[in-house]
């Protein structure tokens, strides 16, 4: 690199670290970023593993004592009993449970007892309550199930010709993947976060304040031009995601995964591979934001034209990490290294073909949108707006 | 020395240079006069090489800026207009910065500056950022950059645009150093009087082409006016878009 | 108290959860005759099969996550380190999320006599909580699982439903059992195991231990406590065995456990009707059979095949028992004593099957402790009151044969004194317990300045697995004091009620009787689809 693309690297980096809009784009994103993730895991935790109780309504509880006391047991109860719940006003859910008439008598026969569970399946936020209203009747009636027959003189366990061993092969750190998946899309984009207001500063920007002329009229090419404000926005971009992976290490290590059944701990090692994967990814952000920057004719348009072009690698980058791309994305960039990143995370080895070929692309992307761009520094109608 | 020969340039409908050819020679201070619309400042643009013409060249110390564009702007110090500052550097990292694109290594851009500081009395600004600068200040912070890696030409885009009349005799004294100093300066302005006072040739430019050449007292006798200003509306045909 | 040590988690009756192995037939019934109440025993002697280990990764039994597997070598006798080397073998449930290498939970299993790696599952889902942020290791402690395990396997005799346990002469089998194992037998006392425990706490770099004891494994928590208090955290009592006693004197919890239900029965307004005379009813049945043996043919519980069932006044009472065990088990309790004194031994025979191959207890190592530990300690006081029940009379008479073979140097006097410690301390009692009553958890307390006694009304054997006790052991593992630890959580109701007849705990309608005839033909259709339904399924 010579050492005028030294010297405008060394000058835009001055500048933009007093930039205090470029600088706290970054900063806001690498804190603010994992902070939210960690407030919604802990949500998220908290909804999973302290169920709250689960009212629902159920007709003709008198039929089956004991079964409502079972259920009451589990957390599951009536919810037609406001009296009991001072002040505080009943969430009951949207599901019945009727106790047929005959249970008591059926039950007592020997014969099958009908429950009727009415509920909405297609409702969401019911699902959950739903299996585990089921996974209790299931419990119950698989424990009467056995002691009938062991009243019977009958070992229960010729109910369960199969026992399935299950050998499991994941790591704690594995199961943690699809956590991890949304966590490691929110780090990876921090290096389209942390540099795009450097990106637009630096090129609509410079030509808004009248520099970019004064520039060109020195004796640097344009590609000199073109390649240090890549690197430079670049660098915005990486100081991002180390900030972010910095932060995370910090906030993630408070939240209680240990609850959900794994852990997640961003380590050293994760985050020497990070930097390393999103590295270009950071240069093809740097290219696409600057050449998608130098296009708009003013600070302002380039901040709107943004925002819809981030759209384009959060959706790879959505897609990768809820796992529901087709094959072809493991080729494109942002979602082919977020996939290497989330095999890597699962503890199995990095796809290290699948992780080149996307890398490769990505990088070859660049190129193009640098080359583009040094090439609309030529004109005259992107330098002076004509 | 700037040669400029046959340029043609449009700009959508317009024709803004047609023909233009002129010379600005070292050890003069050159004015290129003409009304707004005129083509002034597309024509420093195209010397600069920032426009390509649509025809001809221009040569600076006969080095054609299309042909070798870094050798010829090495040349070339542009003051421009409007400023183009960086405002979140200071002025000492702002001409030094340019300094360093020059060619200059990083000691040399260092010394240079420090010198051309104090050669336009910069130092009490010169470790400000450049954010809050008056319109003196910003104009010495220009120039300063423009003038930094002493280039054999310097190039002013409408210099004394918005200057209070301090400023404006710095400017001046400045021009005539750099003058003496055997540059070749060449500024373009539409303000008549400071054209009057400084140049030793006038280029009166209108609608892209040349219209007269000579020295202030030459196109007054040239037109047989009194005044430059009056031989000027003569030349151009009308009094629109210049300043007394 | 035998099988009746073991922690409860097996004798849970939900399919999913049982996990016993079929046993080696003959060892039924040697242990039929050792303990007489229950015809439990376990285990062929293929046992270790539940752990295959791989670069010390590893699948228990139950438990589809990976787990550590390991062993250390230890000198059969610990006063000559030179000589023959055992394996002991453990494994580390690792923390979800680890606080740190420096601490760990050690559970010790209970009987004497079971292997903690078996039972690996029930731990693991009880201390779901404490794995979060601890370890958990579990030792097979030596003469147990695949700790060189002490098991005696005897053959030549019939099924152990057609055996009649009186039949069986004790000495001889013992002694069989002692010369076809290959170990010195006096060196499987709980302090020789207490060293081994030390050997892999050292071995694994934990600086501290919480310990967690059930049943027989308090013993060695106490042990552990006494002598090496300088590596534990705290501990966790679970269904005390205090220093001061002798398990022998378990036949007085049983009987107590055996008023209990029938207490409850006749408090219950459902169960009382059904069962007015439910006392009678045991004593009937009990006095029928002490006379003489029940004998018919029956389908076998698990073949399905006719089979003799010779029943006895110890297969009775040891199905009972072992039925107080469980909560949910023990709601059938009143209608199979209803039953077999109406000559039905169906419910009995149940009960009888879920437990013949229950507790997966090494008889060898068994007897090691209970010959050395307990068996010495009986004063002729205690000899006399013990005697008193059938279950103490029944121990008494097999410990006299098998411990005279087994000849255990007897453990000091100073084995049977309180611990004394400040060491931060839980103890748990289920109200219910037929093993350890409440009265045991506070004997143990007596020189513990730093502990909390809480009696669960509603449990049995093993406190924590049957309520939140488990969450308070969380909690003190966490907190590391049992000052703030509440144990009103303990007193939520969870009864059940009890069965009233073999389908049902509900109140049965009363024109359940004449509907049930007149609906005969309408019902066969629909009971004759739904197994074929089940099946499609």
């Amino acid at each position: 690199m010579s050492n005028k693309t030294i010297t405008m690297i060394r000058k835009e980096l001055i500048d933009a670290a007093r930039d205090k809009r470029s600088v706290m784009a970054g900063l806001y994103y690498a804190v603010g970023a994992p902070l939210l993730m960690c407030g919604m895991f802990f949500m998220l935790i908290g909804q999973l593993t302290s169920p709250e109780d689960l009212n629902i309504n159920i007709n003709n509880p008198q039929g089956a004592p004991d079964l409502v006391k079972y259920l009451s047991s589990k957390g599951i109860t009536h919810g037609k009993n406001e009296d009991q719940v001072e002040g505080e006003k009943v969430d009951t859910k949207d599901i019945l449970l009727i106790i047929s008439d005959d249970y008591a008598s059926n039950m007592a026969k020997g014969i099958s007892a009908e429950v009727t569970l009415v509920a909405d399946a297609s409702n969401e936020k019911l699902q959950k309550s739903i299996r585990r209203l089921e996974k209790r009747l299931q419990q119950y009636s698989a424990e009467m199930g056995s002691l009938r027959l062991i009243a019977r003189g009958i070992d229960p366990r010729v109910m369960q010709p199969i026992k399935l061993n299950v050998e499991d092969q994941a790591t704690p750190d594995s199961k943690a993947g699809m956590i991890l998946g949304i966590a490691t899309m929110t780090m990876i984009y921090a290096v389209f976060i942390s540099g795009m207001n450097l990106a637009i500063d630096t090129s609509a920007g410079e030509r808004e304040r009248n520099s970019l002329a004064l520039l060109l009229s020195h004796p640097v090419s344009t590609s000199q031009i073109v390649i240090s404000k890549i690197v430079a926005v670049t660098l915005f971009g990486m100081i991002g995601l180390l900030l972010t992976l910095i932060v995370s290490k910090f906030a993630y290590s408070f939240v209680p995964w240990q609850e959900l059944g794994f852990s997640v701990s961003v380590n050293s090692r994760f985050i020497g591979m990070m930097m390393l994967i999103g590295l270009p990814v950071a240069i093809m952000a740097a290219c696409l934001q600057l050449f998608v920057s130098f296009l708009a004719k003013s600070f302002k348009e380039a901040q709107s034209y943004l925002t819809i072009v981030l759209m384009l690698p959060m959706m790879l980058a959505m897609a990768a990490s809820y796992d529901i791309a087709p094959e072809t994305l493991q080729w494109l960039p942002v979602s082919g290294q977020l996939q290497a990143l989330i095999e890597f995370i699962k503890g199995r080895e990095l796809p290290g073909m699948q992780l080149a070929i996307s890398s490769l692309i990505t990088l070859a992307i660049s190129a193009a949108l640098a080359f583009g761009m040094q090439k609309s520094l030529k004109s005259e109608k992107i330098v002076f707006g004509l | 020395m700037i040669q400029v020969s046959n340029l043609s340039k449009r700009i959508g409908d317009v024709q803004a240079l047609n023909d233009l050819s002129f010379s600005a020679l070292d050890g003069q201070i050159t004015g290129l006069l003409g009304p707004n619309g005129a083509g002034k400042t597309t024509c420093l643009r195209t010397v600069f090489g920032l426009l390509k013409p649509d025809n001809g060249f221009a040569e600076i110390d006969g080095i054609n800026i299309a042909k070798s564009p870094v050798a010829a702007k090495q040349q070339l110090g542009l003051f421009p207009d409007p400023f183009g500052l960086y405002e979140r550097l200071t002025p000492r990292e702002y001409i030094s910065y340019f300094a360093e694109l020059n060619g200059l290594s990083r000691s040399d851009a260092k010394h240079a500056t420090s010198s051309v500081i104090e050669k336009l009395h910069l130092a009490d600004i010169a470790d400000r950022q450049c954010k809050g600068f008056s319109q003196g200040q910003r104009m010495k912070t220009a120039l300063a950059q423009a003038i930094v890696h002493q280039p054999t030409n310097i190039v002013l885009d409408e210099p004394t645009r918005g200057l209070d009349v301090m400023s404006t005799r710095v400017l001046r004294d400045i021009l005539r150093d750099l003058k003496n100093q055997g540059h070749c300066v060449l500024f373009s302005s539409h303000v008549m009087q400071e054209v009057a006072a400084l140049c030793d040739q006038v280029i009166v430019m209108a609608e892209g082409r040349v219209v007269a050449v000579g020295s202030p007292d030459g196109l007054c006798q040239q037109t047989g006016k009194a005044s430059l200003e009056d031989a000027f509306i003569q030349l151009i045909g009308t009094d629109e878009g210049i300043a007394a | 108290m035998h099988h009746g040590m073991y922690s409860p988690r097996k004798m849970g009756v939900d399919p999913t959860l049982t996990l016993r192995k079929k046993v080696a037939l003959a060892v039924v019934i040697w242990a039929a005759i050792l303990i007489p109440s229950v015809h439990a025993l376990p285990l062929t002697l293929s046992a270790p099969t539940s752990v295959n280990t791989t670069d010390n990764s590893c699948y228990v039994d139950g438990l589809s996550e990976r787990m550590n597997c390991g062993s250390i070598s230890v000198p059969e006798d610990h006063d000559r380190p030179e000589g023959k080397q055992i394996q002991i073998h453990y494994v580390v449930m690792p923390a979800i999320k680890s606080s740190g290498k420096s601490e760990a939970l050690l559970a010790i299993a209970g009987g004497p006599g079971q292997s903690a790696i078996e039972n690996a599952q029930g731990f693991d889902q009880m201390l779901t909580k404490v794995r979060q942020s601890h370890d958990v290791i579990l030792i097979d402690q030596r003469g147990t699982g695949q700790s060189n395990p002490l098991q005696c396997v005897a053959d030549g005799f019939e099924s152990p439903l057609a055996i009649n346990e009186s039949d069986f002469d004790t000495r001889v089998e013992t002694q069989k059992c002692l010369d076809e194992l290959d170990a010195d037998v006096s060196q499987y006392d709980s302090l020789s195991a207490l060293r081994d425990f030390e050997a892999v706490r050292q071995h694994l770099g934990y600086q501290k231990l919480h310990l967690y004891g059930v049943s027989y494994g308090t013993r060695m928590a106490q042990l552990y406590m006494r002598d090496y208090p300088e590596h534990v955290a705290t501990v966790t009592l679970d269904g005390v065995v205090p220093m001061q006693q002798s398990v022998l004197a378990i036949g007085d919890a049983i009987a107590r456990a055996f008023d209990l239900v029938i207490q409850d029965c006749s408090n219950n307004t459902l169960c009382h009707n059904q069962f007015p005379e439910l006392a009678a009813e045991l004593a009937q049945v009990d006095t029928e059979l002490a006379q003489a043996a029940k004998i018919s043919t029956i389908a076998d519980p698990t073949t399905g095949e006719a089979t003799q069932l010779t029943m006895t006044r110890s297969k009775f009472k040891g199905s009972l028992r072992m039925a107080l065990y469980s909560p949910s088990v023990r709601a059938l309790i009143p209608h199979a004593i209803h039953q077999a004194s109406q000559g039905n031994f169906q419910p009995i025979t149940g009960l009888y099957a879920m437990s013949m191959d229950g507790a997966g207890i090494a008889m060898g190592m068994h007897a090691s402790v209970v010959c050395a530990e307990d068996w010495p300690r009986l004063t002729p006081q205690l000899r006399a009151s013990t005697a008193k029940n059938y279950f103490g009379r029944e121990m008494l008479k097999t410990f006299e044969q098998s411990c005279a073979v087994w000849n255990m140097p007897a453990v000091d006097a100073s084995f049977s004194q309180a611990i004394a410690s400040d060491i931060p301390t839980l103890l748990l009692s289920g109200e219910l317990d037929p093993a350890t009553p409440p009265s045991w958890g506070e004997m143990a307390m007596e020189k513990l300045t730093n502990a909390k006694h809480f009696v669960a009304p509603y449990a049995t054997h093993g406190v924590a697995y049957q309520s939140c006790g488990n969450n308070l052991i969380a909690e003190l593992i966490e907190k590391g004091a049992v000052s703030d630890i509440d144990g009103e959580c303990l007193n939520k109701d969870i009864r059940r009620n009890f069965y009233l007849n073999a389908s049902t705990v509900e109140a049965i309608p009363s024109d359940t009787e004449q509907t049930a005839q007149s609906e005969e033909s309408s019902l066969s259709q629909e009971t004759a689809l739904s197994p074929k339904k089940a099946l499609n399924q």
